[in-house]
C-alpha cells in the first residue's frame, strides 16, 4: 500500500461545522460563502508545505472540484482524499422521500442518458434493491464523479455510514466496498470512524488489509469510543503496512490548546493527521507542530 | 454469559440506527426483525447469518424468538403491538411518542409494571450529557429556588411545501410538530420540573403543513409557583440540525443550556461544586463522556445500553419508562385541548 500524506488539509471549516459554538460556525459560514477565500485558505495551505485535500463531497465540493480541475498546470500535483457520501443529504432526503425515493434520486440524477442506460444495464432500482452490493456500487459512482480528473489517494466512507454498517457487522459490505476502490479506482478504500478498535478488530478478524481508517484522535477522548486507552493500544499493535492511521478532531474542536493536542499527537504510532483551520497563522502553527 | 434476544419491529431510520448500536452490545443478540416493506428486511435477511425476518409483527410476537423487543412504528399503530408483547411476557423499548392516547398509554403502564416486564420510551434527550448535568445542577439546587423557565427547539423538518400523506398528516395518529418534536421538549421539562398542573396560552401556526401544525407555543403552570414557557419550530431552515435551548431562571443564579455545552450564573461563589460567582462554562466537550460504541451520538448508545441494562438487572429503572411517555402524552392532550379553548 502507497504510502499517504502526513498532513492532509480537511474542510469543516468551510462548511459551517463547528461542535463548540453555533455562532463560530455561522460566521465560518458566511465567510466562506464566498468561494473565493476558501480557494485563498487553501493557497495558505500549499503554501504552509501542504499538498494533500480531504474534501466531503456535498454540493459545494462539486464547485471546489471543478476550479481544481480548471488550474490543473498549479495543483496537478495535490493529492485528494475525498470522503463520500455528504450524510446530511442522505438524511433529509430519506426523512423526506424515504429510503427507494432516495436511491432513485441519487443515482439517477445529475446523470446523462448514456450513464443512465449503462446502470440500468447494471440492473434497474428495483432489482437493485435487492443487491446490496450493485447498488453500493451506484452509489459510490454518483458520489464520486465530481473527483474524477483529480489526483486520489484515498476515498472514504464518512464515519455516519462506516459506523452505522460496522453495527451490523456485515463482513461483505466493507470488503465489496475495498474491491471496489481499488479494482475501479485503483486507489485505497479508506473508512472514517469514531469507533477506531472496533473497526480495526473486525476488518482484521474479516481479513480486509491494506486500508486507510481515519478516526477522531485527541487527548481528551472526544468522539472516541470506547475510550482514549484501548485507541492508543490499537495504534500500538497496528502494523502500518495493514492499516494506515490518520487522525482527526485531534483539537477537539479548539477545546485542547494546539501545542498540547499536539505534544499528546506527535507521541502516538499513528501515520497522518487532518486538520482544518482558516488563518494563514494557525495552519503554519499546525503544520510546524506535527511531527509524525 | 448467555446472550439474551432481541427484536427489531419497524425498520425504518431508527429502527436502522437502533440495529446498528445494540448489536454492539455484549450481551445481545438480535434475532429477528419485522417490517411491512420487503426493501430492508430482505436485505438484511440475505447478508445477516441467523436473523429471522417477518413481514408482520404478530408472527414475530408469537415466534418466541425473542426475550425483548424495540418497536420503531408509527405511534398509532403501537398500541395492540405493546399490548400483544406484555401478554407474551416481552420487554419492550417503543421510540417515542409511544402511544398517542394517555388512556392507552396508562393501561399500558399498568400492564408492563403488573408483569413486572421492562418498559422504557426513547425520550433521547435524557441520556444527552449536557441535560445529564442540567439536569443534576438543577437537583441540587445550584441556582436555589427556580422561579422560571424559557425552553425551545427548533429543527429543520418541513421547510417547504410537502405532500402530506400517511400517519404524519394526522394529528390523531401522531403527526405534526407537537407530538413528533415539541413531545420531546415536553417530556424534558417534565424531567426537570416535574409535571405542570395548568397548561396555558397555547397557540399554533401552520408554515407549509395543511393538515398538521408546524409552530407551536405555549405556558406550563406549576404547582410550586414556578411557570415555564415552550416554544417549538420545525419549520426553521437557519438550523442545521435540530437544536434545544433552556434557560432556568432561580434565586440564585441561573442555567442557561443547549447542544453547545452549558452556561451557569451564581450570585455567590459555591465551594462546594467549584463553582465561581458570575458566569461558569462546560462546553460540550468538556461534558462528553464516551460510550461504548458511537453511531448517532452518546444519548443514543446510553439510551439503548440503559435498557439492556434494565433487563439484566430489575432494580435498575431506566430514565424515561412508559410512565414518563404517558404523563408527556397527557402533556399533549392538554395543549391541543387549549388550542381548542384559545380559538372560541
Amino acid at each position: 500500500m502507497e504510502a499517504i500524506d502526513k498532513i492532509v488539509f480537511g474542510d469543516n471549516q468551510f462548511f459551517g461545522i463547528n461542535h463548540m459554538s453555533e455562532e463560530k460556525a455561522q460566521q465560518l459560514a458566511e465567510k466562506f460563502y464566498n468561494i473565493q477565500n476558501i480557494y485563498k485558505v487553501y493557497n495558505y495551505a500549499f503554501e504552509a508545505g501542504i499538498e494533500a485535500i480531504m474534501l466531503n463531497s456535498n454540493d459545494r465540493a462539486k464547485e471546489i472540484c471543478m476550479y481544481f480541475k480548471n488550474n490543473k498546470s498549479k495543483y496537478g500535483h495535490i493529492r485528494w482524499y475525498p470522503s463520500i457520501p455528504y450524510p446530511h443529504k442522505y438524511a433529509n432526503m430519506v426523512a423526506e422521500k424515504g429510503i427507494l425515493s432516495t436511491i432513485n434520486e441519487v443515482i439517477f440524477k445529475g446523470n446523462t442518458t448514456l450513464d443512465v442506460f449503462r446502470m440500468f444495464s447494471k440492473g434497474a432500482t428495483a432489482a437493485l434493491t435487492k443487491d446490496v452490493i450493485k447498488m453500493m456500487q451506484m452509489l459510490i459512482d454518483a458520489e464520486l464523479k465530481m473527483f474524477k480528473g483529480l489526483n486520489v489517494r484515498v476515498i472514504f466512507l464518512q464515519n455516519v455510514i462506516t459506523d452505522l454498517l460496522l453495527g451490523f457487522g456485515v463482513k461483505e459490505i466493507f470488503y465489496e466496498y475495498c474491491e471496489y476502490i481499488r479494482n475501479k479506482y485503483n486507489t485505497i478504500p479508506g473508512f472514517i470512524t469514531l469507533n477506531l478498535p472496533y473497526l480495526y478488530n473486525s476488518l482484521n478478524e474479516w481479513g480486509i488489509n491494506e486500508v486507510a481508517i481515519c478516526t477522531s484522535y485527541n487527548k481528551k477522548g472526544f468522539t472516541m469510543s470506547p475510550n482514549v486507552e484501548s485507541y492508543i493500544e490499537t495504534t500500538n499493535t497496528n502494523n502500518p503496512s495493514s492499516y494506515q492511521i490518520m487522525a482527526m478532531s485531534t483539537l477537539a474542536s479548539g477545546a485542547i490548546p494546539v501545542q498540547e493536542a499536539y505534544d499528546f499527537i506527535n507521541n502516538q504510532k499513528i501515520q497522518s493527521v487532518v486538520f482544518g483551520a482558516s488563518s494563514k497563522n494557525h495552519i503554519e502553527e499546525t503544520v510546524n507542530m506535527i511531527k509524525l | 454469559m448467555q446472550k439474551f434476544k432481541l427484536g427489531i419491529i419497524g425498520m425504518g431510520r431508527m429502527g436502522i440506527t437502533h440495529y446498528s448500536i445494540i448489536n454492539s452490545h455484549p450481551d445481545v443478540e438480535i434475532n429477528a426483525i419485522a417490517d411491512t416493506s420487503k426493501l430492508v428486511v430482505n436485505m438484511l435477511g440475505k447478508y445477516v447469518k441467523g436473523l429471522t425476518v417477518f413481514d408482520n409483527y404478530v408472527d414475530l410476537l408469537n415466534s418466541g424468538l425473542v426475550d425483548a423487543v424495540l418497536i420503531c412504528t408509527p405511534p398509532f399503530v403501537n398500541y395492540p403491538i405493546i399490548s400483544m408483547a406484555a401478554s407474551k411476557r416481552i420487554h419492550l423499548f417503543s421510540e417515542k411518542p409511544f402511544v398517542t392516547k394517555s388512556i392507552e398509554g396508562k393501561e399500558l403502564t399498568q400492564l408492563f409494571q403488573n408483569k413486572n416486564l421492562v418498559n422504557q420510551v426513547g425520550y433521547v434527550n435524557r441520556y444527552n450529557d449536557v441535560f445529564i448535568k442540567t439536569k443534576s445542577l438543577l437537583e441540587q439546587n445550584t441556582i436555589g429556588k427556580i422561579v422560571r423557565y424559557k425552553s425551545e427547539m427548533f429543527t429543520p423538518t418541513v421547510i417547504k411545501p410537502n405532500k402530506e400523506s400517511g400517519w404524519r398528516a394526522s394529528n390523531e395518529e401522531g403527526g405534526g410538530v407537537i407530538f413528533e418534536i415539541a413531545s420531546h421538549l415536553i417530556d424534558l421539562t417534565n424531567y426537570f420540573f416535574s409535571k405542570p398542573l395548568n397548561i396555558i396560552g397555547t397557540s399554533i401556526n401552520q408554515v407549509y403543513s395543511k393538515n398538521v401544525e408546524d409552530i407551536v407555543s405555549s405556558t406550563f403552570i406549576y404547582q410550586n409557583g414556578i411557570t415555564g414557557t415552550l416554544y417549538v419550530n420545525w419549520s426553521d431552515e437557519s438550523y442545521r440540525k435540530s437544536a434545544i435551548k433552556f434557560e432556568v431562571f432561580g434565586t440564585d443564579g441561573k442555567i442557561e443550556a443547549d447542544q453547545h455545552g452549558l452556561k451557569i450564573y451564581l450570585k455567590q461563589e459555591n465551594k462546594n461544586k467549584k463553582l465561581r460567582k458570575g458566569w461558569n462554562y462546560f462546553n460540550f466537550i468538556d461534558l462528553y463522556k464516551p460510550v461504548p460504541f458511537y453511531v448517532r451520538g452518546n444519548d443514543f448508545t446510553r439510551q439503548l445500553y440503559d435498557f439492556v441494562k434494565a433487563i439484566k438487572n430489575k432494580k435498575h429503572l431506566p430514565l424515561c419508562t412508559f410512565k414518563d411517555g404517558t404523563e408527556t402524552v397527557n402533556i399533549i392532550e392538554a395543549m391541543f385541548n387549549d388550542v381548542e379553548i384559545n380559538k372560541r
